[in-house]
């Protein structure tokens, strides 16, 4: 009986009456949209919310801590290819996050531990003017042709961890926010991010391309 | 990898007014976050856990108007992070049920006002039942009582009245 989806919604609607937290579970993605349109409803029934003192000093601490704490940046998803996980995590894996180095290092090129070229296509197979995504063990890529020469940029976004996608205009567009980037991997738009990081990429006598990756 | 690499936590960069304190100028926008958040978890453990995902990652040196417009992104990120996780479904999934616009400015509209704005749009049964629900906290009872009805045929008025709430647009 509890199965039902209006016994289920009915729960969700009371956790957020009494200001308890959300507490889903599988078979709830059934009911998405009643599901966040109770959230919405019950956020915005009582205004517009201030943080409490304590959550405003806690964020206080943790902004000021950050920038001497060696937190774990974006590069270690683009290494560690956790791409789209790292951004399903929840639970703690998205976001707080403080690199020390300036963003200028985040535009350098990927050079993973233990990195070894990999054959990842022929030249035959790029088209000028599109972009192929391509995986080189833990690295994803997208490639470029142009004429006789090949370069590559991580299709990971500089914003989020997040993999983007090669739009019918000419871009690699990210999912998760309105965000895209050039070929030659530069951002675009007023949101002023760092540009992707590149790839490093070359073409054999064979005509294959070879990007620098892992096993 | 080095140790500080190791955790796969995601960086983001904002930049701030040299002379200004950058983390009051950081609080006070993320005050507006914060607000943003909470209108979309309707809780106040979800809407923390969240924001704390959404601090950004500061430096001297850059106008202040990129900050929002950065807040803003990253939260709206966060937020597609939380629904994913919490209902097992990809972002791309979630795409079109995460509002894109980015606010340029606080919510402006008491609470009540805004939700009785936005159902008003719905028939009139819904209109009541999430009314008498989520604006004067009644239980499923009391509504069957007011309404006329029975807990049953309440509870799966008020399931189909949120799914009709879901797709009217909720005002920022």
């Amino acid at each position: 009986m509890n199965d039902k989806p209006e016994n289920r919604v009915e729960k969700i609607v009371q956790d957020l009456l009494r200001g308890r937290r959300l507490k889903l579970r599988g078979g709830d993605a059934e009911e998405k949209a009643a599901i966040t349109a109770a959230a919405r409803l019950a956020g915005a029934r009582q205004g517009p919310q201030r943080m409490s003192s304590g959550f405003r000093k806690r964020l206080a601490r943790a902004l000021e801590q950050a920038p001497s704490e060696g937190w774990i940046t974006r590069r270690a998803a683009l290494v560690a290819g956790l791409g789209l996980a790292a951004g399903a995590a929840g639970g703690g894996v998205l976001g707080r996050a403080l690199e020390p180095r300036p963003a200028a290092a985040s535009v350098e090129p990927i050079v993973p531990m233990h990195a070894r070229w990999i054959d990842v296509a022929a030249m035959s197979d790029l088209v000028e003017g599109q972009g192929k995504r391509v995986t080189a063990g833990s690295i994803g890529a997208y490639v470029f042709r142009r004429g006789d020469t090949v370069s590559a940029v991580s299709s990971i976004c500089s914003h989020l961890p997040c993999e983007l996608s090669w739009d019918d205009g000419g871009h690699l567009a990210c999912p998760c926010h309105p965000a895209r980037f050039t070929p030659e991997g530069h951002p675009m738009g007023s949101y002023g991010l760092p540009s992707l990081n590149p790839v490093h990429a070359r073409v054999t006598a064979a005509g294959r391309v070879e990007v620098l990756g892992t096993e | 990898m080095t140790p500080e690499e190791q955790a796969g936590q995601q960086a983001e960069v904002v930049e701030l007014p040299a002379a200004t304190r950058a983390t009051d100028i950081a609080l006070d926008e993320l005050e507006l976050v914060y607000a943003f958040i909470y209108a979309r978890v309707g809780n106040r453990a979800d809407a923390e856990q969240v924001a704390l995902k959404a601090i950004p990652r500061l430096r001297q040196g850059a106008p202040a108007s990129a900050i929002r417009g950065y807040l803003f992104a990253t939260a709206r990120s966060v937020l597609g992070g939380f629904w994913s996780t919490r209902l097992g479904l990809s972002e791309a999934e979630l795409r079109e049920d995460l509002a894109l616009a980015v606010p340029s400015s606080p919510p402006s509209k008491e609470g009540v006002e805004t939700v009785q704005q936005v159902l008003a749009q719905l028939s009139d049964n819904y209109r009541r039942v999430l009314e008498l629900r989520f604006l004067h906290g009644y239980s499923l009872k009391e509504v069957a009582a007011e309404m006329q009805s029975t807990v049953g045929a309440i509870k799966v008025m008020q399931l189909r009245a949120l799914r009709a709430a879901a797709k009217l647009r909720m005002p920022e």
